[in-house]
C-alpha cells in the first residue's frame, strides 16, 4: 500500500516537472529569438518592451490556455473510456464537438456575433454544446435508467448529423462567411480574450476536483455496470454526474478553442500504458500529461516552420498517432518477451 | 469515409476562400483614416501589397505574407506568415504601427493586436469596381499617397467608361465564370466578377449569394461563353469536362478561355482595367488580346 503510494507520488512528481519544463520550454521558444539570460531583465524591466509583450502577452496566454484545453480534453477522455470501458471513445465521440460546432456555424451564419459581439460565438458553441447533451441523455434515458451502449450509440449518430448540417450550411452560405466556419472548426489555441482563458481553467480544474471524489466509483464502473452495483456504487447517480463533467469540460474547451482532435483519445492510453489504471492516478495524471501535451504541440505548431504557423490539430494528429502507435508495439514486444 | 467527404468539402471551400472575395463588416473599421503617420505598415494580404507598391509606399512596408509575390520586391520583404494563418510574435517583433488586415484574417488574430495597441485596418474584399477604387483611395490615404491615388482612380474610371462605351451596342453574350471545381463554383452577382462581365458588355448567369451551382442548370442555361479561373493545373481538365457538353453554345463555337486566378480574383484598380479589356475582347472580338 505504502508503496503504491510512493510510486503514485512520484509519478505525480515526474509529470509535473515534465509539464512545468515543457512549460518554460514553450515560453522561452518562438519565431522571434529571445535569449533566455535576457528573459530574465525583461522580466524585471517590465511592462512596455516589445520582448515583454511577446512573452506575456502572446505565449503566456497560449500556454495557459493550452493547460486548461489539453488537461481537459484528457480528463473528459478518462472519465468516458472508463464510463464506457470502450477504448475507442474520446470527448467528441457523444457529438459535443458536433453540436458546439454547429452552434457557431449557426450564429456565423446569421451575423449574430456582428450584432451582438464575438463573445456570442463561444457562448453559442457552449449553448449547441449543451443542447446536444440533453439531447443524448435524454434520449438514452429509459425508465429512469441511463444506457451507456445506447448513450454511446445516439452521440455517433447525433455526431453524424450535426456535420452533416454544417456541410449543408456551408454550401448554401455566402462565401464571406465559409471562411469564420473553417477558422473555428480548424481549432486555435489562440484567444485574445483573458476571461475566456481564466474560464476555461477553472472549469478544467473544477472538472478534475469534482471528477476526483468519483475516482473509486469509476474504478467500480470499469469492471462492468453489476459489478460496480454489487460493489454498493449508486451507479444512477455516478453515471449522470460523470457524463455531465465530461460534457461540460469538453463543452467549454471546444466552445472555446475549437476542434483540437486526437488529445482526448490518445492520453488516457498513454498514461494507462504507463501508470496503470487506477483512477486515482489516472484522473490526475491523464490532466497533467494532456496539459504538458497540447503545450508540446503548440508549441511546435507556432514554430516548426516559422513564420507560418500549423493548426495544433495537425501535430497532435502525427506526433500523438505515432508516439502512440510506436509505445503499443514496443509494449507487445516486451510483454512477448516475458 | 464521412470524415474524408467532410475534409474534402473543407479542403475546396478553403481554396475557394482564398481565391474569392468575402466581405467583413465595415463597422469593424474605425475612424483612424485621417491619421498618416504610420511608418511602420504590414500587409496581409496580396493584393495590398500589390497596391502599396503600386502607391510607391513600400518604403514603409516591413512585412508581408509569403503569398505576397506581385510585383517581385515584395518578395523580399520580411515574412509574417499567410493570410489566414499569422504569426503574432514576428508581427510584434517588427514593431508595426499600423497592420492591413484582410476579411481572411483570423478575428482572434485581430483582436489580439488591437490589444497590444497596434492599429489595425481591415480591408474587405470589394465587391464590385467602386469597393475597388475606394479601397485604393482609403490604403492611399493611410499611407500618404492621397493624390497620386486621385489621380490613378480618375484614369482608371475614364478608361472603364471608355471600354463600357465600346461595347454598349452590342449584343450581350451569356457568361459563366467558373471559380472552383468538385463543387461547382461559379462567380455571383454580387462580387466583383459581375462587374467584369457587365461592364465587358457579358450577362452573368451566376446566382445571388452562395456560388455553389449545378452543371445542369448550366447546360439549360445554355452560356455563350465559358471562362475558367486557373486554380492551378485543374483549368485544363476542367475546359475538357466541359467540352463533353456539346450542346452548349460556349462549346460548339469553342469559346471557353482559362483566365489566370490572379487577374479575375484579386485586382487592384490598374489591373482591373487590364482584365476588362482582355474580356471585352473574349466576349465580343473572340480574342485573347
Amino acid at each position: 500500500m505504502k508503496t503504491r503510494l510512493i510510486r503514485w507520488i512520484t509519478w505525480v512528481a515526474i509529470l509535473t516537472g515534465i509539464f512545468l519544463s515543457i512549460s518554460i520550454f514553450s515560453l522561452i521558444i518562438g519565431t522571434s529569438d529571445i535569449p533566455f539570460r535576457k528573459i530574465i531583465s525583461v522580466i524585471f524591466a517590465g511592462r512596455g518592451t516589445t520582448e515583454y509583450s511577446i512573452l506575456f502577452d502572446i505565449r503566456l496566454p497560449r500556454i495557459i490556455l493550452a493547460f486548461a484545453i489539453g488537461g481537459a480534453l484528457s480528463l473528459a477522455g478518462v472519465i468516458l473510456q472508463g464510463m464506457f470501458r470502450n477504448p475507442l471513445v474520446e470527448p467528441y465521440t457523444l457529438g459535443i464537438s458536433g453540436g458546439a460546432a454547429l452552434g457557431v456555424c449557426l450564429n456565423i451564419v446569421f451575423h449574430l456575433h456582428r450584432i451582438f459581439g464575438v463573445l456570442t460565438l463561444p457562448m453559442s458553441g457552449f449553448l449547441g454544446a449543451i443542447l446536444v447533451i440533453i439531447l443524448v441523455y435524454s434520449l438514452s434515458r429509459r425508465k429512469g435508467i441511463l444506457k451507456i451502449q445506447g448513450l454511446l450509440l445516439t452521440g455517433v449518430m447525433i455526431s453524424f448529423i450535426s456535420s452533416s448540417l454544417i456541410m449543408l450550411i456551408m454550401a448554401v452560405s455566402r462565401t464571406e462567411d465559409l471562411h469564420g466556419i473553417v477558422f473555428w472548426i480548424m481549432g486555435s489555441l489562440e484567444e485574445p480574450n483573458w476571461v475566456l482563458i481564466k474560464l476555461a481553467v477553472g472549469v478544467s480544474v473544477f472538472g478534475l476536483v469534482v471528477s476526483y471524489l468519483f475516482c473509486l466509483d469509476l474504478n467500480a464502473l470499469s469492471l462492468g455496470e453489476e459489478e460496480a452495483l454489487h460493489l454498493g456504487v449508486n451507479i444512477e447517480k455516478t453515471k449522470r454526474l460523470l457524463f455531465i463533467i465530461a460534457s461540460l469540460v469538453t463543452g467549454c474547451s471546444v466552445s472555446i478553442a475549437g476542434i483540437i482532435g486526437f488529445v482526448g483519445l490518445v492520453v488516457p492510453h498513454f498514461v494507462r500504458m504507463f501508470i496503470g489504471s487506477d483512477h486515482r492516478i489516472l484522473l490526475i495524471s491523464s490532466f497533467l500529461c494532456g496539459a504538458a501535451f497540447l503545450i508540446l504541440c503548440d508549441t511546435l505548431a507556432r514554430t516548426i516552420i516559422s513564420p507560418l504557423e500549423l493548426p495544433v490539430g495537425v501535430i497532435t494528429g502525427i506526433l500523438g498517432g505515432s508516439l502512440f502507435v510506436y509505445a503499443l508495439i514496443r509494449k507487445q514486444i516486451v510483454l512477448g518477451e516475458k | 469515409m464521412k470524415k474524408r467527404q467532410f475534409f474534402n468539402l473543407l479542403y475546396s471551400v478553403f481554396l475557394l476562400i482564398i481565391l474569392s472575395s468575402p466581405a467583413y463588416p465595415e463597422s469593424l473599421e474605425k475612424g483612424i483614416e485621417s491619421k498618416t503617420s504610420f511608418k511602420r505598415i504590414i500587409s496581409l494580404g496580396p493584393s495590398i501589397t500589390e497596391q502599396i507598391y503600386l502607391l510607391g509606399a513600400e518604403d514603409k512596408l516591413v512585412g508581408c505574407t509569403i503569398y505576397c509575390k506581385r510585383p517581385k520586391e515584395a518578395e523580399g520583404k520580411e515574412k509574417v506568415g499567410t493570410a489566414v494563418e499569422v504569426n503574432l510574435e514576428k508581427i510584434v517583433n517588427l514593431k508595426p504601427d499600423l497592420i492591413l488586415a484582410t476579411s481572411l484574417t483570423p478575428p482572434k488574430a485581430i483582436d489580439k493586436l488591437e490589444n497590444l495597441g497596434i492599429e489595425v485596418v481591415i480591408f474587405s474584399s470589394p465587391r464590385n469596381f467602386n469597393e475597388i477604387c475606394e479601397q485604393f483611395l482609403r490604403l492611399a490615404a493611410l499611407v500618404g499617397k492621397k493624390e497620386e491615388a486621385e489621380k490613378v482612380i480618375k484614369e482608371v474610371k475614364a478608361e472603364a467608361y471608355e471600354i463600357k462605351q465600346r461595347v454598349r451596342d452590342l449584343s450581350k453574350p451569356k457568361v459563366l465564370v467558373q471559380v472552383g471545381t468538385k463543387p461547382l463554383w461559379v462567380a455571383t452577382k454580387d462580387s466583383f466578377i459581375n462587374d467584369f462581365i457587365e461592364f465587358a458588355g457579358g450577362q452573368n448567369l451566376g446566382p445571388a449569394g452562395s456560388g455553389i451551382y449545378s452543371r445542369e442548370r448550366v447546360l439549360k442555361q445554355n452560356p455563350d461563353v465559358i471562362i475558367i479561373t486557373t486554380m492551378g493545373i485543374v483549368g485544363e481538365n476542367e475546359k475538357k469536362l466541359w467540352q463533353r457538353y456539346r450542346a452548349i453554345n460556349a462549346v460548339k463555337n469553342n469559346r471557353i478561355y482559362i483566365i489566370d486566378s490572379y487577374k479575375l480574383c484579386s485586382p487592384t484598380p490598374v489591373s482591373f482595367i487590364q482584365t476588362l479589356e482582355e474580356l471585352a475582347g473574349i466576349l465580343h472580338f473572340d480574342s485573347e488580346e
